[in-house]
């Protein structure tokens, strides 16, 4: 298990990075925390010419609101450590979900190399924080030599282990509107050890109006379809309940239509059955933490 | 052959104390000595390329591409190889050849198709990128069921079929029991393939010597001092110019008593170049060629039992799933009738087992060594009879439990059980579980639905075993003599008093040095931590089959005291001859040798040293100078199989009992099992060391948690890939998936073994599945959930509620 001969390169400067991505395309790989690319490397499952580290690139590890008043945004830069957005003051006030999901990945000292972006760009099905970030309605900055783009975090997967990313782009950031008004939010999931991947998890979203009726929702799973997915079925049922009974007859459809990708954790039948089930205790979860912040748990 | 205990009178001073761990410090400041850590000069590096397909002839190997790049010095195929050495020992009658690196065929994923060495294993690694294999893929064999057919693709052609073994034995009257039982309880169970995993992987350094014809092998394997001929077969090397050196092991579980394929690719390597090779197998190569795969069984079950709930008879049927290739043969299944009965008095048995081969890799020895399938069937069977009959799952094991007045006891099969006193083990570990809290809490969290399960289990652990297991279940011929498979020490005490123990096992993880210094200590009343412990070499000559069937702890004590013993009575007679005494008016008190009962007189290990060493004054009889002892402790108590297999003698008769109460939370919707509590009451006889004890009972139990919940090989229904290929798809527990264990012991002393003791090493892990089963059926009850398949997955646990309950899946 040692990696194939590659070129490493540490650029000093992001535009330093994004020519070296630009001369090389398809053959240079971005390490930011390498959780992922260097145990790939080791197996050779991925062999690049060369490795394009962008840890020492300044102005990549930003994390703070940014914007003006009425609408403002946190901002993650692509060497923020998944660690550190966990423990992050600004990200418990005003991403929750974010912090709740990214305490289940992996293992503390894992998550103290692993980056936010870095779990994002690699658009693993299976992982917590790209369904996070669908949920939160996650914007994905992009940049290459030519050009900067935002994209919508639902454009932004498109397979597994695929993005809409081209060779020459990377991420440098992502970008999560905060929200406002009486919102709760939760994700929950089922792993076969703690700080393994999840077999399937639930991210949900819930913002409830002045009439206690569900007036924002938003639902996105792991581990349920070849990409991290939103479940539209499942919000347009519950936009407008009341009731967390409601949420369970919801979730029930929360399934339909995904490919789940099978492995030996769980078949596809299985996961679609995690995904009812965990997106119900998930919407419950929101709710009630909507409606009543001391409530932490699944009602 | 059997020898008898004396009656416990002494005080002992060091045996049964939590001496600290001699071999920590080195370990935990990793100067241990592993194989990684060997280099000698001018050694090379090895890599393997490895088959993707279970199963394919090889139609073209090209290996010119790898061969020409730099740093490359040798590239060997299964062909180049067998020009330097021979197919490996499978000790089974059949006629399955299984070489190192395979020839013209590839029978399981992962088997070794090239290797190379180079002069370092980046280098090597990217070699094998470059050889180009050309294969015709041949119908996998994934399911031992469907292998068994006999129109089924054969995994070795010369052989007339997959079931490459069958046999049926009964002991007792079988049928007469099955006739007369009030109820007859019948279970299926499936037990999935797992292996040991340990942190260091197997490994050796080779070194060839072309002028000399020698070799010289470091390893991690345990038989070198017990086998050594049969590596030197595989090597094509004399057995006397063949030097075997033990390094550190980093953790076995008995997974490394040979290791051969390791050994046999790294000395072709050195010997196909002339130069020292290191090849340690990375992750990948032990996961998926490893040779510690434990059993694979489907079993078809029944217990017989009269309307009071007396136990009659045991039926089990069996059918295992060997994998492509044999090694030790019928070991595992000679493990499993070593106690198929438990801590039972049932009074006949049925073993009908078939040995399946198929397209994976083949089984080999590992943590329970097929007594943990036994183990679980049979406690599953006596649960579901209790709740059958409607008895007491705790009342009904009373019953039938083997009385403590009743031992030695000879059970259906032959073998003996040396001592026990289950009945208050079980009534311990019920008062320490708390079981009375537990119902209220159950019954409490229920109402809320959620559900929480009280486990059982009361189990034996066969220890110190005979050989003959590993050939008995062959023929009805006359058996080979029983295999005394000893154990041996050298003590030496020098001129100036030091005491050293050579010991010809290697350290495997466990503690030998630890348990040497407490004997010695407890001999010569010294300090253990003045007991210095080194480790043979194969040129020693000290006869050593090593850790494995929980035994080192009992014979390495045995032979230890033996050696210790001569040694101190020679320094008896040399100190009363100095002090012009009768050596029956001396003793050794304290490390000092003194006139019995005359305070005053008395002479140091030093002053006795000296003397012995370089003033022997020539006029005691027969003693020549120097103060050295070699003993070889046999297996303290064995006889021969019969004949007709009616009796297969004692051949595991140290048999240690414990009872595990394990609670566990089952959420239903996912199928997640969290365990909450656990509970141990262990009777390993003599404890020798409770912080060892307690470290195999705890670190046997973490694995029977993996064996319970998620550890199992799994490969593609057709085309046979390994689907485990990594820690990340196999998955072993870590810390947080181990509630707090609590642990307490009651002895029944060995009357076979020095100071009583019995085996400890593989309790945990022969108990934990089956009792946690128990658990997880009692927090499902509501549902009418039955385990009978591990590891208990959340898809699985899933699926059993869906289908007790009849649901449309």
């Amino acid at each position: 298990m040692k990696p194939a001969p590659f070129e490493y390169a540490g650029p000093r400067e992001l535009d330093e990075a994004l020519d070296l991505l630009a001369e090389h395309g398809d053959d240079a790989r971005v390490l930011a925390g390498g959780q992922s690319l260097v145990r790939l490397m080791n197996a050779r499952q991925v062999s690049p010419a060369v490795v394009v580290d962008i840890n020492r690139v300044p102005g990549l590890d930003t994390l703070g609101l940014f914007g003006d008043n009425g609408s403002s945004t946190l901002r993650l830069g692509a060497t923020v450590r998944q660690r550190t957005s966990e423990l992050s003051d600004e990200v418990a006030a005003h991403a929750p979900l974010l912090a709740e999901a990214g305490a289940q990945v992996a293992h503390a000292p894992v998550r103290a190399r692993g980056t936010v972006v870095g779990s994002v760009a690699f658009a693993d099905p299976s992982a917590e924080l790209p369904a996070a970030l669908l949920a939160l309605d996650g914007l994905v900055k992009v940049r290459s030599r030519a050009a900067e783009r935002t994209v919508a975090a639902d454009d932004f997967f498109t397979g597994p282990f695929r993005t809409s990313l081209a060779p020459d782009e990377m991420v440098v950031a992502v970008d999560v509107p905060v929200a406002t008004g009486r919102t709760g939010s939760a994700f929950v999931e089922l792993t076969r050890r703690h700080g393994d991947l999840p077999v399937c998890g639930a991210a949900a979203v819930v913002g409830v109006g002045d009439d206690g009726r569900v007036s924002h929702v938003r639902v996105a799973l792991c581990g349920a379809d070849e990409r991290p997915v939103r479940v539209p079925a499942v919000e347009a049922a519950v936009l407008g309940a009341d009731d967390p009974a409601a949420f369970t007859e919801a979730a029930a459809v929360a399934a339909d239509g995904t490919s789940p990708i099978p492995s030996c954790h769980g078949s596809a039948d299985f996961r679609r059955h995690l995904a009812r089930v965990l997106t119900a205790r998930a919407l419950r979860t929101a709710f009630a933490r909507a409606t009543s912040p001391k409530e932490t748990t699944d009602a | 052959m059997s020898t008898v205990e004396e009656p416990r009178t002494e005080a002992r001073r060091w045996v049964g104390q939590s001496v600290p761990r001699k071999e920590d410090p080195k370990l935990l400041t990793g100067r241990a000595g592993f194989i990684g850590d060997v280099v000698l000069p001018g050694m090379l590096h090895g890599a393997v390329l490895r088959s993707p397909h279970a199963h394919a002839r090889i139609v073209s190997i090209d290996t010119s591409e790898a061969e020409a790049l730099p740093g490359v010095v040798v590239v060997l195929t299964g062909a180049t190889a067998a020009e330097h050495v021979d197919p490996m020992p499978a000790f089974c009658a059949e006629p399955v050849e299984q070489r190192a690196i395979a020839v013209e065929r590839v029978r399981y994923p992962g088997e070794a198709v090239a290797a190379v060495a180079a002069t370092d294993r980046y280098v090597a690694e990217d070699a094998c990128e470059r050889i180009r294999v050309e294969y015709e893929v041949l119908p996998a064999l994934v399911d031992p069921v469907a292998a068994m057919d006999p129109s089924a693709t054969r995994v070795h052609e010369t052989l007339d079929s997959n079931i490459v073994f069958h046999r049926s034995l009964d002991w007792g009257e079988v049928d007469a029991d099955l006739a007369r039982a009030h109820t007859v309880v019948r279970s299926s169970a499936r037990w999935h393939r797992m292996g040991a995993h340990p942190i260091e992987t197997a490994g050796a350094v080779a070194s060839w010597d072309p002028f000399g014809q020698s070799m010289t092998v470091y390893s991690n394997s345990n038989f070198i001092n017990f086998l050594p001929w049969a590596f030197a077969g595989i090597l094509r090397v004399s057995t006397n110019r063949l030097r075997m050196i033990p390094c550190a092991v980093g953790g076995s579980f008995g997974s490394k008593h040979l290791i051969t394929k390791v050994i046999s690719i790294t000395g072709a390597l050195s010997k196909a170049c002339g130069r020292p090779v290191q090849y340690l197998e990375d992750r990948a190569d032990n996961v998926a060629a490893n040779d510690n795969v434990g059993c694979d069984r489907i079993y078809d079950a029944e217990l017989a039992l009269a309307e009071d709930g007396e136990m009659l008879g045991l039926v089990l049927r069996i059918i295992d799933d060997y994998g492509a290739y044999f090694q030790f043969a019928h070991g595992q299944h000679g493990n499993a009738v070593a106690q198929p009965v438990g801590p039972y008095r049932i009074g006949s048995v049925r073993y009908d087992v078939s040995c399946v081969l198929t397209n994976k890799v083949q089984q080999g020895f590992f943590r329970g060594a097929g007594a943990d399938p036994g183990n679980f069937i049979l406690e599953r069977l006596v649960d579901k009879a209790a709740l059958e009959m409607g008895i007491d799952r705790v009342e009904l094991r009373r019953r039938n439990f083997v009385q403590p007045d009743q031992f030695p006891y000879k059970i259906p099969t032959g073998n003996i059980y040396d001592s026990g006193d289950y009945e208050a083990v079980l009534d311990r570990a019920l008062e320490i579980a708390g079981l009375d809290g537990w119902r209220t809490e159950q019954e409490r969290l229920r109402a809320e639905g959620r559900y929480l399960g009280i486990g059982l289990a009361t189990c034996q652990e066969r220890s110190g075993y005979n050989a003959s297991e590993w050939w008995f279940l062959y023929g009805d011929e006359a058996p080979l003599p029983a295999t005394s498979t000893p154990e041996s020490c050298k003590i030496d005490v020098d001129a100036m008093g030091g005491v050293r123990a050579t010991i010809g096992c290697p350290l495997w993880g466990n503690s030998p040095e630890t348990v040497v210094g407490q004997v010695v200590a407890e001999e010569f009343g010294i300090d253990p931590s003045a007991v210095s412990v080194v480790y043979a070499d194969s040129t020693s000559g000290a006869i050593s089959a090593g850790p494995g069937g929980s035994r080192v702890t009992i014979m390495l004590s045995g032979a230890t005291r033996g050696a210790a013993r001569t040694v101190r009575d020679k320094m008896v007679r040399v100190a009363a001859s100095a002090m012009e005494m009768d050596p029956e008016d001396v003793e050794c008190v304290d490390g000092v040798f003194r006139a019995k009962g005359v305070p005053g007189t008395s002479m140091t290990m030093a002053e006795v040293g000296m003397r012995a060493h370089l003033f022997n004054d020539g006029t005691s009889e027969a003693e020549s100078s120097g103060l050295v002892a070699v003993h070889t402790y046999d297996h303290p108590y064995f006889t021969p199989p019969t004949d007709d297999r009616s009796d297969l003698g004692a051949f595991y008769p140290m048999v240690s009992h414990a009872c595990h109460i394990p609670i566990v939370e089952v959420d239903p919707e996912t199928g997640e099992v969290t365990l909450r509590a656990y509970y141990v009451v262990n009777d390993c006889g003599t404890v020798m060391n409770p912080a060892l004890v307690e470290g195999q009972v705890v670190g046997g139990i973490v694995l029977g948690i993996g064996a319970a919940l998620m550890e199992e090989y799994r490969y593609g229904a057709d085309d046979g890939a390994l689907e485990t290929p990594t820690l990340r798809e196999y998955l072993l527990p870590s810390m947080h998936e181990v509630p707090e264990i609590v642990l307490e012991h009651l002895e029944t002393p060995s009357p076979f073994t020095t100071y009583g003791v019995k085996g400890a090493g593989e309790g945990g892990r022969l108990v934990a599945p089956t009792a946690i089963a128990s658990a997880v059926d009692d927090a499902l009850r509501p549902f009418g959930v039955w385990v009978d398949e591990l590891p208990m997955t959340p898809e699985r646990v899933v699926g059993m509620i869906a289908d007790a309950r009849g649901d449309q899946r």
